[in-house]
């Protein structure tokens, strides 16, 4: 361990650090949009379910390396644009999302959904006030693996070029020399822990029924 | 329009209401009735019966297919069916609460949909959790946190919030233990004699229809109304062989729980007082084996057993078991006189002051002549 490289080498470690969270914290915003969009048309029309629930466990087995290699063939970017990582990893991240979203909006009981619209819930009402908050979270659940699963691809894209903390791997791989390597590897554990804290901690204070229920 | 103006508790009419699914079988076939205003009404039968679909066709859950129900007069069919909802209280089996609401929020649901302060919203909520018999402390609880007992209380303070003129309840005491099940039931008669709602009430537990019930359908499988009638009619006259079976074996006893005991003819007896000497007993006794001690204020303090040869001041006073008044059912009056050491029930005044004494014989004997004509049609 060379500590030496640490000092010399701060600002590239931290533009490297912010680059991960940037490449592995945008797909999961996208594709929470998306896969609650799609959630809820899938709720809404059940017949579509079995096929976006094949088309993402589909995309889901494609391996990483070679979503970011065919990518900017198919969407016409540049091979080194951060834009491919950004694209491949919303489309895992909704292949994840998408089941928790269906999950959760269909974890509204028979009694529960009864006795709101006898009450006079319904439509866009009821989805926002009733079967979103008791979705929240499985979708919570989704999310913490999905940041966690981005964290560690984003790795990957060193591969290809965009990476993040996994340049300061490959680099540390390339010259045969550990602290790089160790860096990358403790920092992006690091920030795997310290992003999943951050959203069980957001899902504590969103819903803080939660804990009771699963007692329940 | 109706449903601007402060409602009373309505008539609502099932008029020749018949709802067909999808496959053609009816669930509910030809009803009609009329569910009194301010009265309990009880829908009861076994299950497949249609006595749910009933219920859900009057907030309009379920759509009927031919027929009218109307609330005062007023086809249901014509009223914005969202509004109508608001203005009918709702209570499920298991409650259906909101998980994700605190009792406070999921009592004030109603409030909140129509709009109103959040203040006032508030306060009828914590009122209401204390007119359900919960505690001020459980407000900011979630709905898993509490009892099954618990929640089905708060599903009832739910279902008045914004005090609707109806209520409708399916299977709302259901789901919980026998003991809980009886307070619950005590309690919402209780509440009921204070509200004075228009209530349809959905068990298949006859028991709880007879309890609750001012009138009670029974129906029957293919969705038809086997009965429609008081308690006390339904048994003492079954309309037919389905409703007497129902009813059960026990309802010559159960019916005399609404026959006055005020037409019972008691008889006087030998009494003596607390401060009595084991010669008094005897005395006053004569040929029988027991004698009433009367307190005091001549309230009846126990029997005792003359051959024990004690004064009645002992402890070897047998306990006078039930007491009944003028005013309570022949249910009790049997109930005392089968517990009783000598067969007999002991007749107290309001005070609690003695009156008389019945056995049991002639309690059977007024039940099966004078009391089967005081049976309310």
């Amino acid at each position: 361990m060379d500590w030496q490289y640490l000092s010399s080498n701060s600002a590239l470690i931290w533009s490297k650090l912010v680059e991960h969270l940037y490449l592995s914290i945008t797909p999961i915003l996208i594709a929470l949009v998306l896969s609650l969009l799609i959630g809820l048309f899938s709720v809404s029309f059940p017949k579509v379910y079995p096929a976006v629930l094949a088309l993402s466990s589909t995309f889901y087995t494609v391996p990483s390396i070679a979503l970011f290699v065919m990518l900017p063939g198919i969407i016409q970017t540049n091979i080194l644009s951060p834009l491919n990582v950004i694209v491949a990893l919303s489309i895992y991240s909704v292949s994840l999302l998408v089941r928790n979203v269906v999950d959760g909006l269909r974890e509204t009981s028979a009694d529960v959904r009864q006795s709101a619209l006898s009450m006079g819930y319904g439509g866009i009402r009821q989805l926002w006030e009733v079967d979103l908050p008791i979705a929240m979270p499985l979708i919570f659940a989704g999310l913490r693996v999905a940041t966690v699963a981005n964290i560690s691809m984003v790795s990957v894209g060193a591969l290809v070029g965009i990476g993040g903390l996994g340049e300061l791997m490959a680099d540390g791989f390339r010259r045969n020399y550990l602290t790089p390597l160790l860096v990358g590897l403790v920092l992006s554990v690091v920030l795997a822990l310290t992003a999943d804290l951050v959203i069980v901690t957001l899902q504590r204070w969103l819903t803080p029924w939660a804990k009771f229920a699963r007692q329940a | 329009m109706l449903f601007d103006d402060p409602w009373g508790s309505p008539v609502i009419e099932f008029e020749n209401v018949t709802k067909r699914f999808d496959d053609g079988a009816p669930a509910v076939d030809g009803l009609s009735l009329v569910a009194p205003d301010g009265e309990i009404t009880v829908f009861v039968g076994p299950s497949g019966c249609g006595k749910t679909t009933s219920l859900r066709m009057i907030n309009r859950t379920i759509p009927v297919t031919s027929g009218t129900i109307s609330v005062d007069g007023q086809d249901i069919a014509t009223t914005d069916a969202v509004q109508l909802r608001r203005k009918i209280g709702y209570v499920i089996q298991h409650a259906g609460l909101f998980p994700h609401r605190t009792v406070v929020d999921n009592i004030a649901t109603v409030p909140h949909l129509l709009g109103w302060d959040k203040k006032k919203s508030r306060s009828v909520a914590l009122e209401l959790l204390e007119r359900v018999g919960l505690e001020a402390g459980m407000a900011k609880r979630y709905p898993a946190q509490l009892s099954g007992g618990q929640q089905q209380r708060v599903g009832v303070a739910r279902a008045l919030a914004a005090d609707p003129p109806m209520l409708l309840m399916d299977e709302p005491f259901s789901a919980v233990d026998p003991i809980v099940r009886a307070q619950l039931q005590d309690e919402f008669l209780r509440l009921q004699q204070e509200l004075g709602k228009t209530i349809a009430f959905v068990t298949h537990d006859i028991d709880e229809a007879i309890k609750l019930g001012d009138k009670v359908a029974v129906m029957q499988a293919g969705g038809t109304l086997a009965q429609f009638a008081s308690p006390a009619e339904l048994l003492s006259r079954p309309a037919n062989d389905f409703v007497a079976e129902f009813i059960g074996r026990d309802r010559g006893y159960r019916r005399l729980s609404f026959v006055a005991a005020d037409g019972l003819v008691v008889s006087e007896r030998s009494t003596v007082s607390t401060d009595a000497s084991a010669d008094d007993v005897r005395r006053a006794a004569g040929d029988a084996q027991h004698v009433l001690v009367l307190d005091s204020d001549r309230r009846p303090a126990g029997w005792l057993a003359v051959d024990g040869g004690t004064d009645a001041s002992t402890a070897a006073m047998l306990d006078i078991g039930t007491t009944f008044t003028s005013s309570q059912s022949l249910r009790t009056a049997l109930d005392g006189a089968l517990a009783s050491p000598t067969g007999e029930a002991v007749c107290v005044d309001d005070d609690g002051r003695f009156v008389g004494v019945i056995d049991h014989i002639q309690i059977a004997k007024y039940a099966s002549t004078e009391g089967a004509r005081q049976v309310p049609t």
